[in-house]
């Protein structure tokens, strides 16, 4: 079977989507490799941390192009391989096949776009029909999010999650102990890990003024880095225009990987490279100059508009 | 048939983030850049108090210029985001909350609850829909003269934005989109605020729009228009300002194919399932009580 999947992960990297039937055994064995891994996936450094992708592929390539090839070069994704980007279902699938394909040196958390209700609204799932004609490969990748891990650590030391902590998680041991295989709610732990963002304004746990979600400050991350035995917590979920951002005294870093995110905002990305020693170094890049296909002109036409 | 307009003497400037024309008594220049860096957003939110929207294009700008007067108009989204409500929403505001902020809470405070609700502190309230009922601003000139606006009778056609004369397709000798900025409500929707520009042989039309939509909740515009004839004698320009708003499902159920949600993205379709709505959506909208909806038509002389 490597030989197929190889031929599969190929096609993909050529931003070619494989067949409908290829995508089915793909998401099945996908499945096979995810009910094994624990909440916290345990990894192992060295290992390159990225941030949300949100479908934009070919900066995915200029990524890869910057932090080498997997299986050459270990690669976590903290989540927000879809929607928004015009290419989704080929940097989902192609992530997906290298999982498969190299389990232990890729490692896929969820984010807060791997579930039915966000994909239905930002682009997924209006993506799958176009290029399938039917909403099965959209039902098949979302039966695959349900078992994504909700975060990973790496040599004990760097806790890796979406978006970041939550109230009713003092412990890592606590994260490990949530049912995860089901749709992201609304509320509770497993959303927090997927929604809350930090906040450099607040001490303690704040409330979004959104009316849901949670804000937290400097001195909740270093409790629980200091609780867990931490060294850092990496996180994505918020765009960083300089590509990462660290706050709370290097405690935590937002780490944003998708460069001129939906093609318009000129934001530069970056990747978190671990060494060894856990030693770490940002890579930054830009978006890709081959992306012609999915950058709009970048004049937009005359219109009479009333 | 002899063309209705002579087109007008004009000068284009252009550079990769900028573009301007000087045509008749005006100077207009519009600039586009990328969003701003940390560094940009810290000094714009330090002086507004409010977090910025995730895509704030502080180096973003529209200019006018009228010679004769000197008078200065500008769009840009500090001033743009300066109309954004800080502090506790009162009555007006049109203040809401994603659709399932009740079931949070109550998760988190209901007594079976397992889930306890940590002691949390206040974050800064403020609007975070960024709705604003930004027209733009005008800057006094040098005596320290700034045109008032005035109201305008709906019954004099010479101080109406005149819809035939900009549905005509004359020529466009400068168009531009100026993004202000954008925000994605964290997942809960989208708000934008982007201004367009076109001088034609006759006249300037702007619109600037900012569009709301909050994930089954509701839609919000707020529409600034503004237009000046190059034959308007003394030089006027003319403003129209006009707020919409209607229940998501409303405007949801004028989708034309169902499971196509896409158009709820495009605020051009947006804005016009909100016209054709317009008995509620310039009425009672959806019942948030905001206070920009409705229309108002004035004008101002530029002497």
């Amino acid at each position: 079977m490597p030989s197929d999947l190889d031929s599969q992960i190929a096609q993909l990297s050529r931003c070619e989507p494989i067949s409908e039937a290829q995508v089915k055994t793909l998401c099945i064995k996908a499945r096979e490799i995810l009910i094994e891994e624990g909440n916290v996936q345990v990894v192992d450094s060295p290992v390159t941390i990225c941030g949300d992708i949100h479908g934009q592929f070919f900066d995915l390539m200029e990524l890869f192009a910057v932090g080498g090839w997997c299986p050459e070069t270990n690669y976590l994704f903290m989540g927000d391989f879809v929607d928004r980007g015009f290419y989704s279902v080929e940097t989902f699938l192609l992530l997906l096949a290298l999982k498969v394909r190299y389990p232990d040196r890729m490692t896929l958390i969820r984010g807060n776009h791997e579930s039915r209700q966000i994909t239905q609204v930002y682009g997924f799932y209006d993506e799958c029909q176009r290029k399938y004609g039917s909403s099965n490969v959209w039902r098949w990748c979302c039966e695959v999010f349900d078992y994504l891990a909700l975060g990973a650590i790496v040599d004990g030391r760097v806790f890796c999650v979406h978006g970041g902590l939550s109230p009713s998680l003092a412990s890592i041991d606590q994260i490990r102990a949530i049912e995860r295989k089901q749709e992201v709610p609304h509320e509770g732990p497993m959303c927090d890990l997927l929604w809350s963002d930090p906040d450099d304004t607040i001490t303690g746990w704040g409330l979004s003024p959104r009316g849901a979600g949670f804000l937290f400050g400097a001195d909740i991350t270093k409790n629980f880095a200091h609780h867990n035995a931490l060294d850092l917590i990496a996180r994505a979920h918020q765009l960083a225009m300089e590509g990462y951002k660290l706050m709370f005294d290097r405690m935590i870093v937002t780490v944003w990987s998708a460069p001129n995110y939906c093609y318009r905002c000129g934001n530069v990305a970056s990747i978190l490279e671990l060494d060894e020693h856990l030693g770490q170094e940002y890579k930054v890049f830009s978006h890709a100059p081959m992306d012609v296909r999915s950058i709009p002109t970048k004049r937009p036409p005359p219109e009479y508009f009333l | 048939m002899s063309a209705a307009f002579l087109v007008p003497e004009h000068k284009l400037f252009e550079s990769p983030n900028s573009r301007s024309i000087h045509v008749n008594s005006w100077v207009i220049t519009a600039s586009t850049n990328p969003i701003s860096n940390a560094f940009e957003c810290d000094a714009i939110q330090g002086s507004l108090g409010i977090p910025l929207p995730e895509m704030t294009f502080g180096n973003n700008i529209l200019t006018l210029e009228h010679r004769p007067s000197g008078l200065k108009y500008s769009f840009t989204a500090a001033d743009a985001l300066g109309f954004v409500k800080k502090g506790e929403l009162d009555d007006g505001d049109g203040g809401v909350k994603v659709n399932y902020a009740d079931a949070w809470l109550k998760s988190r405070t209901d007594p079976s609850s397992n889930l306890t609700m940590p002691k949390t502190v206040a974050t800064k309230p403020y609007d975070w829909t960024y709705t604003t009922m930004y027209t733009g601003h005008m800057e006094a000139d040098e005596s320290g003269f700034v045109p008032s606006w005035i109201l305008s009778e709906d019954a004099d056609s010479a101080y109406n934005i005149p819809i035939a004369e900009l549905t005509r397709p004359d020529p466009i000798l400068f168009y531009a989109e100026i993004p202000l900025f954008e925000d994605e409500l964290h997942d809960n929707g989208s708000s934008a605020l982007l201004v367009r520009i076109r001088v034609m042989p006759t006249c300037i039309f702007i619109l600037c729009r900012f569009t709301l939509r909050v994930d089954n909740v509701l839609f919000r515009t707020w529409d600034a228009r503004l237009y000046h004839s190059f034959s308007s004698e003394p030089p006027m320009v003319i403003r129209e300002t006009s707020g919409w708003e209607a229940p998501y499902d409303v405007i949801k159920d004028r989708l034309p194919k169902r499971d196509d949600m896409t158009p709820l993205t495009d605020p051009n379709f947006i804005s016009k399932a909100l016209a054709d709505t317009r008995r509620m959506s310039q009425t009672i909208g959806a019942k948030t009580g905001w206070r920009g909806i409705g229309t108002t038509l004035e004008y101002a002389i530029l002497a």
